[in-house]
């Protein structure tokens, strides 16, 4: 087994909000080895990006609240890690890009130098060096005229260019992990294949590891190693790509790939919507969170919250419907396996 | 660019070309007849002081000869003190301006800390002091604290030490500036510190603040690098109407003081009906107010790297 | 693995009640508001406070047995709480209760009657503010294009000359009293107004639900009313609640320059400034109309924050 770079077992984190606590993550594990590509797929407000924020602790605490369990980066234990611990690891051990690269920039500072500013912290190098460093990462994101770019600011980048940039910036210190929130909801789809396409090129130069959050499958099919489907703040189903695509087992994750249109026009599917909104975590269900939209639903799902089933090497599912004793799971498996 | 400094420069010019006419125009409806005084002078007078200040031709006439003296400097003679207006003015202003200055450096950098603390420790005893300063400063008109404080800080506290700790009135050095800078700067001061305060929560909340954190960056190089920069230009945006109250609060503030202001000059001509000095101090203040108001545009301009200076 | 009864694995199906189900209550935009605005404590303090401040404005000159013009020659700067001697007074045996002024008049009946003056003015002022600025703002911003830019250009030339000048040459030109106070500082006060709904009139009819609202075949009329106005008097009102203490703070700022209401009137700028002269012997005298004003603006200072914070959608949780 190759290196583990981060470890997440058990994580819950909870808001604490006026009209309660609000369960945002209830325990999730996760790992992540050198190299490779996570994709966290799952529908806006299952709780993905708040564990992802969790690594690197930038959920405002309070109202945020890690509740228990363990993340471990590294060497580092990030739950126990102090406000020092986490400004050298942050940018050093692991970097983020987020979702939105209009406004993730300060407006007011070069895009040149808010590289700079992350080089010189992490780096033992003279000003001069820093600067020249910077252009290297500009350049290496593909900027043209990467020497006067950085003297500009951000609003004078379009969208893409700023994205870059974001990914310039957070590869800047060469972090073992890089956190990718969403990096292409906010962007036209040729801008998304270029930056997904710049993700996979450095990702084979630098051998950072990547998790990457996304709502879009198609986004994932191209570019992950292994993928997490998460639903109300819980990990229902991980394993390879090809195991989520072809030996997925879990409804929720089948309605997923079923939203998702096929590029195959001759294929005259329809696609399928999945009704209803997730829970509110609020007063997160007893059972499993996506019964009442699950059209399997048994009288335990509503229950009990399914223990996980592996399914193969790396390859887990939380259904009720994988359990030996359910009625008809014989069949199941072998129309999954085929 | 230029475009966008032209423009601004036709506007404060066509502002002034306004302020002018009016102040013409309200002099020559004020009621009385500035030759009428104690005695009324013979007919053959009246009529030969009217043709010296060309009081004889018509309005028109009458009008552009005034824009032109204004343009030319002259805005005419004070009917008490019997001197140019513009004489008055050079020799008072200097002390209006200092006192005005003192009193804008205090309100700008004390309002900005203040409301920059307040909102990083939002909810904590600086925030609640910076509310208290607010409140004092928006409710308390400036002539009220000037009072207040001349009668407390200046006569009991220097009763109480026995020696002078501040100055009760007069103008020349520090400890008679101290109060007088105070009680004209603390509205302006409280405007700053809330405004300062909200942008400064605003700021906080973007994401480029996430991003300076998740760089790795410290909390104090963050506040101080990425989030007190942003959140200073809205408090730049308002320091033409600022300096604006500031001035005007001098007409005030020197009177109590005692201090040889210009302002002092105007509350006084304001009372005595000299209405030469005081549609020259108008159309004089109107000026100098304009022009503030033009160069903190401009400035904003050059400090903010998102406005584009297109006309 | 323990073996599961067949009887929990029963079919259930789909529960389309439960997966729409929406745990939190859902208010309207006036509800929510309105909550907010009443959890505010400050708030509803300050709007006890003004109700008590214009009620007895309204009352205490009335049920004085003293009349603010009366003065007692015999009786001048008493302090707070001194019994009136003067037989041939209506008032005899009464106390003043904040004591008498330089000319022997009562300075509570006297500090009431300023009240009710002050409030006027603000009130008054507040509102012409409003029609002018919301009318004038309106129009600009809903017809824009040429109209827009003519009316802007003249709104902000006017805009550029210090307003407090203005109303000291305008009271100077027309004849003492409350009306041209009112008049005075009306004539400036509604720009900051009209400027305030033509922005916000503007930035509204770029965003797209009112594009929608054109493309569903609104009228100007049904826009207007059920769109525009609705998104917009929120940050009216609270500019008109913060008009008010401007207001009051301009009259006492020109009471103070000697051009105030006129004798016998008195407004509590004119007692604040009368105040200040003889502040060093008897500070009460300043100290009665200064708290009456700041109280005054700081209850609408924060009233004005409340509503802002209960209006803001931003802070709706």
């Amino acid at each position: 087994m190759s290196e583990r770079i981060l470890e997440i077992k058990d994580l819950r984190v909870s808001f604490d909000t006026y009209a309660g606590e609000v369960q945002a993550v209830r325990g999730v594990s996760l790992h992540v080895d050198k190299g490779e590509v996570l994709a966290i797929v799952g529908e806006s407000g299952c709780g993905k990006s708040v564990t992802a924020q969790t690594v690197m602790k930038l959920n405002p605490m309070p109202p945020a609240r890690i509740v228990s369990g363990e993340i471990r980066l590294g060497e580092h234990d990030i739950v126990a890690a102090t406000d020092k611990e986490m400004q050298a690891i942050r940018g050093r051990e692991v970097s983020m890009i987020f979702q939105d690269p209009m406004t993730c920039m300060n407006p007011t500072m070069q895009v040149g130098k808010q590289i700079v500013e992350a080089i010189k912290l992490h780096r033992k190098l003279s000003p001069e060096e820093a600067k020249a460093e910077a252009i290297r990462c500009l350049k290496q994101v593909n900027i043209p005229n990467p020497e006067e770019r950085a003297k500009q600011y951000p609003h004078e980048f379009s969208g893409g260019m700023r994205q870059r940039a974001m990914i310039a910036m957070a590869l800047s210190c060469d972090p073992k992990l890089l956190i990718a929130d969403e990096p292409t909801t906010a962007l036209d789809v040729t801008i998304q294949a270029q930056i997904m396409d710049l993700l996979a090129e450095l990702k084979d130069q630098i051998s950072t590891a990547i998790i990457l959050i996304t709502h879009d499958l198609g986004v994932v099919a191209g570019s992950a190693d292994r993928v997490a489907v998460m639903y109300a703040g819980k990990v229902v189903e991980t394993g390879s790509t090809q195991d989520i695509f072809y030996r997925n087992a879990h409804p929720y994750t089948q309605a997923l790939l079923k939203s998702l249109p096929s590029p195959d026009a001759t294929k005259r599917e329809p696609l399928v919507s999945i009704p209803g909104t997730p829970p509110d975590l609020l007063s997160p269900p007893k059972g499993c969170g996506f019964a009442a939209r699950c059209k399997h639903c048994m009288k335990i799902c509503q229950e009990e919250y399914p223990p996980e089933f592996t399914l193969g090497e790396g390859h887990t599912a939380s259904c009720w419907l994988l359990h030996p004793d359910c009625p008809g799971a014989a069949e199941r498996g072998e129309k999954n396996d085929g | 660019m230029l475009r966008y400094v032209l423009k601004r420069i036709g506007y404060a010019v066509l502002t002034l070309f306004f302020l002018i006419t009016i102040v013409f125009f309200m002099m020559r409806a004020l009621p009385g007849d500035p030759f009428i005084g104690d005695k009324t002078p013979s007919p053959t007078t009246m009529a030969n002081m009217r043709a010296k200040y060309g009081l004889d031709k018509p309005v028109t006439v009458q009008y552009l000869m005034y824009l032109g003296n204004v343009l030319r400097g002259d805005l005419g003679t004070s009917l008490t003190y019997e001197r140019p207006v513009v004489d008055i003015v050079k020799s008072a202003f200097a002390v209006s301006a200092d006192l005005g200055i003192r009193a804008l450096i205090f309100a700008v950098i004390i309002g900005v800390l203040l409301g920059a603390v307040a909102a990083i420790k939002r909810g904590g005893p600086m925030d609640t002091f910076s509310m208290v300063v607010a409140m004092i400063g928006v409710s308390v008109p400036s002539f009220i604290l000037g009072a207040l404080l001349q009668y407390f800080l200046a006569l009991k506290l220097n009763q109480a030490v026995g020696h002078q700790v501040l100055a009760v009135q007069g103008w020349g050095n520090f400890k008679q500036t101290v109060l007088p800078a105070f009680a004209l700067g603390l509205g302006s001061l409280a405007t700053v510190s809330r405004l300062m305060r909200t942008s400064m929560l605003d700021v906080l909340n973007q994401d480029y603040i996430k991003t300076a954190r998740a760089k790795g960056l410290s909390r104090q190089k963050i506040l101080w690098r990425h989030a007190v920069r942003n959140a200073i230009m809205p408090v730049v945006t308002i320091m033409g109407p600022t300096t604006a109250a500031v001035l005007t609060g001098t007409f005030v503030i020197e009177s109590i003081f005692n201090i040889p202001g210009l302002g002092k000059y105007f509350s006084m001509s304001v009372k005595d009906l000299d209405f030469t000095m005081i549609g020259g101090t108008t159309i004089f203040y109107g000026a100098l107010l304009i022009v503030c108001t033009l160069i903190v545009d401009l400035l904003y301009g050059f400090i903010d790297p998102r406005v584009k200076l297109e006309g | 693995m323990e073996t599961i009864s067949k009887e929990r694995f029963a079919y259930v199906g789909e529960n389309a009640k439960e997966r729409e189900a929406i745990t939190r209550p859902s208010m309207t935009f006036m509800q929510d508001a309105t909550r907010r605005l009443v959890k505010n404590r400050v708030a509803l303090i300050c709007v006890v406070l003004l109700v008590l401040l214009i009620l007895i404005s309204l009352l205490a000159p009335v049920v004085s047995p003293f009349d603010y013009r009366e003065q007692h020659y015999s009786h001048t700067n008493a302090p707070m709480g001194t019994v009136c001697d003067q037989p041939d007074c209506p008032g005899f045996g009464h106390k003043h209760i904040f004591g008498t002024d330089t000319l022997g008049r009562d300075i509570f009946t006297r500090c009431w009657m300023g009240g009710r003056v002050s409030l006027l003015i603000a009130f008054s002022t507040a509102l012409i503010d409003f029609f002018l600025g919301v009318f004038y703002g309106g129009i600009s911003g809903y017809f824009g294009g040429t109209t827009d830019i003519i009316m802007m250009r003249i709104l902000e030339i006017i805009n550029g000359i210090p307003y407090l000048m203005i109303i000291i040459l305008l009271r100077m030109v027309m004849p003492g009293g409350v009306l041209s106070i009112i008049v005075a500082y009306s004539l400036v006060g509604w720009i900051p107004m009209a400027r305030l709904v033509r922005g916000q009139v503007v930035a509204l009819k770029q965003q797209e639900f009112i594009a929608a609202a054109e493309a569903l075949g609104a009228s100007p009329s049904r826009l207007i009313v059920k769109h525009l106005l609705p998104n917009t008097i929120s940050v009216v009102i609270v500019r008109v609640t913060l008009s008010i203490p401007a207001a009051i703070f301009s009259e006492a700022w020109l009471s103070y320059m000697g051009l105030g209401v006129q004798l016998p009137l008195c407004s509590w700028g004119s007692l604040a400034q009368a105040g200040i002269e003889n502040f060093r012997l008897y500070p009460s005298q300043l100290l009665i109309p200064a708290v009456c004003i700041s109280l005054t603006m700081l209850a609408f200072n924060l009233f004005g924050d409340g509503l802002r914070d209960a209006f803001d959608p931003k802070l709706r949780r």
